[in-house]
């Protein structure tokens, strides 16, 4: 398969469904792909544009899913996560009701437009959630799957997409139903990632196999963690690390501490994400340059795990 | 099911009964919007019980009935007695508002049965309302959508996004009726940010809007009458011209007395006797 963005992969597969289902509604605020056109052109009963109003997007969309739609929010991902959040919060995670988010933009995937449009903190916030489930996209085989899914979920979703067309990992016949993928096991060190931050992990693996480190690595996909494939994965992994192009407080490397802690799994935990100490993120120049700035590049996180 | 017509003289009476359920309601729960709710019983009294709105108590998710969306969720303990009337649930759940052991609290639950949402946090129940109307349109339904806004719940930006689509989307199956009480909760509207003209307003986001008075059953039937039929594909908002607080004189009309009903005995007492005094009218 040729290797295409997730948002293509995501939408092409929502428009191959929605021929067949006209349940099936795209609500989106002023948003472009090839995908969406076609929808616009060939299916235009079940694409409702509602400008730039994500607030109305999730309120209409609620509307919809109480009459039997399945309706598809789209927006970029700070947006949609956040200046309808309330709305999301009412009135789909309190009335559970099957409306999937989705935004395109994990992490600083618009690396050329700022804070505004950087997906840094929509985890921490929605993961708060009751009933909303989340999704953070690995590779297009994983969006395409996820298109599928969502449209049987019977509770709220959300769907992140990364901007950039990344690599693919995945098999066309995996079961994304279980919410992490062992990608390289070990006992010594696992790194637990997520989103864009999977690839990264994997080239961090290999470069410490050639300095006698054995480090595995598990793709989290869905949150909240499904806690029981994932402490029995970890129960006895000596050392954590977590890996996210986002926010550490509530991020990923928050909701893995949550779980070795409920379940009394002490061990050592590293943490390794965007620093916002000093604020927001005003740098440009290209992800690799951000991810260098943040020490998220490849070898800033395997000094860090080395010397950590 | 359609319900039955029933006579002006008979709303006014079932008004009368749903205030002193209100008043009985918030006085014994020492909490709970009597004024906001005050303001809109001849509303849903016409809606429910004025032949307006076709709904079945015995299957209230019959998909062929109007939806009632209570967008001003603090009404809810308007709402509640009303379809008790009507027969969605038993009396006694009434006695449990806000009790340890009840089914519900202040703001609407969309567990209740004729509730369709949960809503509390203003400017959101609209939305939704665009939503039931815009699914009712690509299905072919022929039901309408009503929802109860309050006219300070119209500060939130996002009913006005909701107002542009809907009519931009000719969704002329869904009629918005404003709570003109002219009351936020500290302030009059018209102190505290201006609000006027607020049917031009409605007007110039591409909607048909009337003004009436919203006590008069009179209005408000023949403003509602009709309305599934008529010929203007654009939303239809009523601004119902209404009194904060209507049927207490001491509570009516008057900033702060928003979210509490009398605690004071004294004021427990009148605010019953003036409830009592408008059942006795009602009678004759």
């Amino acid at each position: 398969m040729k290797n295409i963005s997730q948002r293509d992969a995501f939408w092409d597969r929502i428009y191959e469904l929605a021929k067949e289902d006209e349940d099936i509604v795209l609500v989106v605020a002023d948003m472009g792909a090839p995908a969406l056109d076609k929808f616009r052109i060939y299916l235009s009963a079940q694409y409702i544009d509602v400008g730039i109003a994500e607030q109305q997007a999730v309120s209409l969309a609620a509307g919809l899913a109480l009459s039997g739609k399945k309706p598809f929010v789209y927006a970029i991902a700070p947006f949609v996560a956040l200046r309808c959040y309330e709305h999301t919060r009412v009135n789909l995670a309190s009335m559970n009701l099957p409306v999937t988010l989705v935004g395109v933009g994990a992490g600083v995937s618009y690396d050329d437009s700022g804070p505004t449009h950087h997906a840094v903190d929509d985890l921490s916030v929605l993961r708060i959630f009751p009933n909303l489930r989340i999704h953070n996209i690995t590779d297009s085989v994983m969006a395409r799957a996820l298109a599928d899914i969502s449209c049987k979920l019977d509770f709220p979703n959300y769907v992140r997409l990364d901007r950039k067309i990344l690599p693919t990992i995945y098999d066309e016949n995996t079961d994304f139903s279980v919410g992490l993928t062992v990608l390289v096991p070990s006992l010594d060190i696992c790194i637990v990632a997520t989103g864009n931050m999977v690839h990264r992990a994997l080239e961090v693996s290999e470069s410490l196999k050639k300095e006698g480190i054995s480090a595995g690595v598990i793709d989290i996909y869905t949150l909240p963690i499904n806690e029981d494939i994932f402490v029995d994965k970890v129960k006895d992994v000596a050392h954590i690390v977590t890996l996210e192009e986002h926010t550490l407080p509530g991020g990923l490397g928050s909701a893995v501490c949550e779980v070795l802690s409920d379940h009394q799994l002490l061990k050592p935990v590293k943490r390794i994400g965007m620093d916002f100490k000093t604020g927001y993120c005003y740098k440009y120049g290209g992800r690799d340059n951000i991810q260098l700035l943040y020490n998220l590049d490849k070898e800033s996180i395997v000094k860090t795990i080395m010397y950590n | 099911m359609f319900t039955r017509r029933r006579s002006i003289q008979e709303l006014k009476k079932k008004a009368s009964e749903i205030r002193k359920t209100v008043l009985d309601m918030c006085c014994e729960a020492r909490t709970g919007h009597v004024t906001s709710a005050f303001s809109s019983v001849e509303i849903l009294v016409a809606l429910y019980h004025g032949g307006i709105l076709r709904y079945d108590p015995a299957n209230p998710t019959w998909e062929g009935r109007d939806r009632f969306i209570m967008s001003k969720g603090q009404a809810s303990v308007l709402l509640y007695p009303v379809l008790v009337d009507v027969g969605y649930f038993p009396k006694e759940d009434i006695n449990g508002f806000c009790k340890a052991e009840g089914k519900f609290g202040v703001h609407l639950q969309h567990s209740v049965p004729g509730a369709e949402i949960t809503s509390g946090s203003l400017g959101m129940g609209f939305g939704i309302a665009t939503g039931i109307a815009m699914a009712a349109k690509l299905n072919s339904e022929l039901h309408m959508v009503y929802a109860l806004l309050g006219d300070a719940e119209c500060y939130e930006g996002s009913i006005w996004e909701a107002a542009m689509f809907a009519s931009h989307n000719r969704l002329n199956n869904l009629v918005a009726i404003v709570d003109r009480n002219y009351l936020g909760v500290t302030n009059f509207t018209e102190n505290m940010l201006e609000m006027e003209p607020v049917e031009e307003k409605w007007r110039s986001f591409g909607w048909n809007a009337a003004s009436i008075n919203g006590h008069s059953f009179k209005e408000i039937l023949h403003v509602l009458e009709g309305v599934r039929s008529r010929k203007s594909s654009k939303p239809l908002v009523v601004i119902a011209r209404t009194v904060k607080g209507k049927g207490v004189s001491f509570m009516c009309d008057k900033p702060l007395w928003h979210g509490i009903p009398p605690t004071q005995e004294k004021d427990v007492h009148s605010a019953k006797e003036e409830v009592k005094y408008l059942w006795d009218q009602s009678l004759y």
